[in-house]
């Protein structure tokens, strides 16, 4: 883990470079120097490169070619012509891959363990135009390199140009679990905007897509096996993720260094599947719902049955075997025990076996994981299995922080790994009004409305020992769909989550004052690759740096 | 002068929440429960001669809409419960229409630019369960066109069968409680294609909003392409590809029209100007200056001299050459969040108070009688924010509309100096978050 450099320090020391996450070691110069026409990416080392380097290849010289995003300066570059067209020609990008052995693709470094990723590179552009390389211990830090350097460019009048040479950027990642949680069971996201989110994901480093399938509203997720799960609970038919839909979506993700973690949030959050199988589920669409569950439909698997724990340990392996990830999260939030108090069934099961409902949580966890580890995957939970509950977690457990950044130093406490997903700053849906009918105040529960500033303000440290700072895997992200669906992904997304890509990327520390007009940067970049990033500013002020900040 | 109809949900026979789909809430309204569904042949019968083109149109969309809406209703199983219900319906195969008046009918357009208070917008809609033809009346074609926007509102799609279970309906003269039901858009902050104001346009329409206030241009940008003042956007649009230009604005209240919205163009003034500079410094005080806050109430700063004759003068010739262009009888001026010490700190500003003996006040009045008596000139009324009321000593006409902003609680200070008022409140109605 590389010493965390203080983001401010490092910004003021050299001007500011429109690359997001901004490198951990750079240096940039001034001056201007452009593609040539001819200009191309040669991996002059590898006989037979893998197919998906190849093709991050051909993805960084079409962005090259067609991002075409005009500086943001009121002129868009336009006083910079002359400069700009006597400026040297850069003709080669050289990748050099230094490892022994057999050379391994990008998709299969991404779903490495994730102490042991390789992520870093070396990029070089000198200011002659003489060849710029690009140097990593991993096709996945070339990958990342090659992100990089799609970032570095500007257009002017058909020429690709940058008036910032030559660049010395030496790089790798804070944090190794850097993320975005999608919610597709609320509302259904169909697949080609997974893939689109994928793509932005990429763009800036984000290496985890953490797939929040299915929940108590709907069930799309085609299991085998378990086909009447979504044939009775997806919204329609045409709502759904075929196998070969996932299949896609895991290898679309690889090849841009992503890896997809699935959760089936249990026991919690499972209403539907009750359509199919109504024996498993207690308290199903019970009302008042607020009595049962956190939000309707309430309907919670009846967690004290063996019946039901031989049925989940099998569906979850089930979906394991859909997936190509170590990590596979099994939820645990918000557990009404009510729910259970009411159910004749669980009643009877505990009676049966003696036991509180606690232990029977407990033996329902310990059940789970145990199969999910016979087929090799790592379970992750949310922190209520680590704090609310006394479940028996193995030591490679990761708990996912949602409550409150808070209660990250109580999950350290007990020794568990941790991923921040603090709703206090990485919600996304936050802000939007309560969404439950009959509520004439209509605020939500994590008001307010979550600022890039806030989550990018972030301090994964806080309140943790150094001891216990190790155990921060990194962070995310999170929309979840209750007012979200297709018409408002992008601009509800993004450019917001960049901002947990930085902190868990470059470190945390920076500033939201030189960090401003690069995230400005980077969102106009989003918008020329068709990804819709809202507006963050007036465009007067996106093409003014400085200008609009609150004391200018 | 029109009164203030009083707001009432009408005596609508079926419970609120049996009623999906209508949005606004007719007045008026009754449903039943029975399901019938448009037969192939559906097609809307004119019963009048010299129906105009845009009416002509209104009914073809109406007839699109109908066809590929598509929208299952919003129910579990989509409709799959009431298949049978739907195969056995009975079927509706006309539409008529009707005017109540012999006069050669007006266009939708026309109409809608009618005085606020005088447009006629009410309609009659009966729908009966047998499968005898439905009719839709009207004193106007606007009212007409209100009556075929409910129309398509009730009908729903099973596999490929158009359909409604609400039969028969019964809507008797539906009409709007307030005559002023409006959207807003800022096109300066950051800009707009005509394709986005024209789709948002037909949003509007679908739930009856009948005013699209353009706040067209601000301190950020100038995008409306003058033709007497083309240095206008020249200079101070983000680009030459981000303007409105004469034609698109035509098209723009062209579309409006044609779906009964009132185009009511907003040029900010005096405040939230800075746009001006890019192309007439001279008529701009505190143009950028810094730090923002003391002289704006959002960068970038600058506010016309609105104590300069000079000044005055261009800005009344300028809305005076937009009004002409748009047919709307009202028009806004802005007047809100002017800042003081920005003509505090103009020494143009304050040798043209001296040398005419004026307080700010004084002037700012004097600025805005000039700009409002060219609209006048125009038959137009001026819009106004409430500043221009509450915070300002400005001498305006009686028939100015002002809208309240900065808190719904300010519209009774408003009433009190006996304005016609337009609710804005920021506190309720502001998009942002």
């Amino acid at each position: 883990m590389l010493p965390l450099l203080s983001l401010s320090l490092l910004l003021a020391a050299t001007p500011a470079l429109a690359v997001w996450p901004v490198p951990r070691q750079y240096s940039t110069g001034s001056t201007p120097l452009r593609l040539s026409p001819s200009f191309s990416i040669k991996l002059p080392g590898v006989d037979n490169p893998p197919s998906d380097l190849q093709e991050a290849i051909s993805r960084t010289k079409s962005y090259l070619h067609k991002d075409q995003l005009q500086a943001l300066v009121p002129d868009r570059g336009a006083s910079s012509a002359e400069d700009i067209e006597n400026a040297k020609t850069l003709n080669t990008l050289t990748l050099t891959l230094s490892t022994t052995g057999p050379i391994k693709s990008i998709s299969e470094e991404a779903i490495a363990d994730l102490e042991s990723r390789v992520e870093g590179y070396t990029l070089t552009i000198p200011a002659d135009g003489s060849g710029a390389s690009l140097r990593a211990n991993s096709t996945l830090g070339l990958f990342r390199g090659l992100t990089t350097f799609g970032q570095l460019w500007y257009d002017l009048n058909g020429i690709t140009y940058t008036l910032q040479a030559p660049f010395d950027i030496v790089d790798s990642p804070a944090f190794p679990y850097r993320g975005l949680m999608l919610d597709t069971a609320r509302n259904y996201f169909p697949v080609e905007d997974i893939k689109r989110t994928l793509d932005a994901m990429s763009w800036v480093k984000i290496n985890t897509f953490h797939w929040h399938v299915v929940d108590s509203q709907s069930f799309p997720l085609v299991v085998p096996g378990y086909t009447e799960l979504s044939a009775k609970g997806a919204y329609s038919s045409a709502q759904v993720y075929t196998p070969a839909d996932v299949e896609e979506i895991v290898a679309y993700a690889a090849a841009r260094g992503i890896d997809v973690m699935p959760e089936i949030d249990t026991p919690g959050h499972t209403s539907i599947i009750a359509k199919a199988y109504p024996e498993h589920i207690a308290c199903f669409e019970a009302s008042p719902w607020s009595s049962f569950a956190n939000e309707p439909p309430a309907g919670q698997l009846r967690l004290a049955s063996t019946a039901t724990t031989t049925f989940t340990t099998g569906l979850l392996e089930a979906v394991a075997s859909l997936f190509q990830s170590k990590l596979f999260s099994t939820g645990g939030d918000e557990l009404n025990s009510n729910c259970y108090t009411q159910d004749n069934a669980t009643q009877a099961d505990l009676a049966a076996q003696g036991k509180t409902l606690d232990q029977a949580l407990d033996t329902f966890v310990q059940a789970t994981h145990a199969g999910l580890r016979s087929v090799g995957k790592r379970a992750v939970v949310w922190e209520e299995l680590v704090l609310d509950h006394p479940v028996t977690l193995a030591n490679d457990t990761i708990a996912l922080v949602w409550i409150s950044s808070t209660n990250a130093a109580a999950v350290a406490q007990k020794g568990y790994k941790l991923i921040h997903a603090a709703s206090d700053y990485f919600y996304l849906d936050c802000g939007g009004g309560g969404w439950v009918g009959e509520n004439v105040l209509g605020n939500s529960w994590c008001d307010p409305f979550k600022t890039w500033q806030k989550s990018y303000s972030f301090n994964p440290f806080a309140n943790l020992t150094e001891e216990q700072s190790n155990l921060v895997l990194g962070g995310q992200h999170l929309l979840w769909a209750e007012q979200s669906g297709p018409s408002n992904l992008d601009p509800i997304v993004w450019p917001r989550a960049a901002s947990s890509a930085e902190v868990f990327w470059s470190g945390p520390g920076g500033d939201v004052d030189t960090s401003l007009p690069r995230l400005h940067d980077v969102s106009f970049r989003f918008q020329q690759r068709g990804v819709d990033a809202i507006a963050l500013q007036p465009l007067w002020c996106a093409l003014r740096p400085g200008k609009c900040d609150l004391n200018a | 002068m029109f009164k203030l109809a009083f707001l009432y949900l009408g005596a609508a026979v079926l419970l609120p929440n049996s009623v999906f789909g209508l949005w606004p809430i007719p007045r008026n309204l009754q449903l039943g429960t029975t399901f019938l569904k448009l037969a192939s042949s559906f097609d809307v019968e004119i019963n009048f001669n010299d129906a105009p083109q845009d009416l002509l149109d209104a009914v073809n969309r109406t007839k699109v809409y109908l066809e590929t809406d598509g929208l299952r209703r919003l129910v579990v199983g989509r409709g799959q419960n009431d298949s049978t219900a739907i195969a056995q319906a009975l079927e509706l195969s006309h539409l008529t229409i009707s005017l109540s008046s012999t006069i050669a009918p007006r266009s939708i357009a026309e109409e809608a630019i009618l005085p606020l208070g005088t447009r006629s917008e009410s309609y009659s809609l009966s729908i009966p369960s047998d499968g005898s033809p439905a009719t839709l009346r009207a004193d106007s074609t606007l009212g007409l066109f209100r009556g075929l926007t409910t129309f398509t509102q009730l009908w729903y799609d099973f596999e490929g069968v158009t359909y409604t279970y609400q039969a028969p309906v019964k809507i008797v003269n539906d009409t709007p409680a307030f005559p002023y039901r409006g959207f807003m858009l800022d096109t300066a902050r950051n800009f707009f294609s005509v394709a986005d104001i024209e789709r948002t346009l037909d949003a509007m329409s679908w739930v009856k909003i009948n005013m699209f206030h353009w706040h067209v241009v601000d301190s950020q940008s100038f995008p409306l392409d003058i033709p007497r003042f083309p240095e206008l956007a020249a200079k101070g649009a983000y680009s030459s590809n981000e303007i409105y230009s004469a034609a698109d604005v035509n098209d723009i209240v062209s579309y409006a029209g044609a779906r009964g919205i009132d185009v009511l163009v907003e040029i900010d003034t005096p405040g939230h100007t800075a746009a001006i500079a890019d192309s007439h410094p001279e008529h701009i005080a505190c143009n950028q200056a810094s730090p923002w806050s003391q002289f704006a109430n959002e960068p970038p700063a600058g506010q016309l001299r609105l104590a300069s004759a000079a000044t005055t003068k261009f800005t009344t010739e300028l809305i005076y050459s937009i009004a002409k262009t748009v047919p709307s009888t009202l028009f806004g001026t802005g007047g809100d969040e002017l800042n003081t010490n920005c003509y505090t700190q103009d020494a143009q500003t304050q040798a043209d108070l001296s040398s005419s003996g004026r307080t700010l006040e004084q002037a700012l009045s004097l600025f805005v009688q000039s700009t409002h008596k060219s609209l006048a000139a125009l038959g137009k009324t001026p819009v106004v924010w409430e500043e221009m009321v509450l915070e300002h000593n400005v001498t305006l006409p009686e028939t100015a509309v002002v809208m309240v902003w900065i808190s719904s609680q300010h519209a009774a200070s408003v009433a009190a100096e006996n304005y016609h008022i337009v609710h804005a409140p920021s506190d309720y109605f502001y998009l942002v978050r």
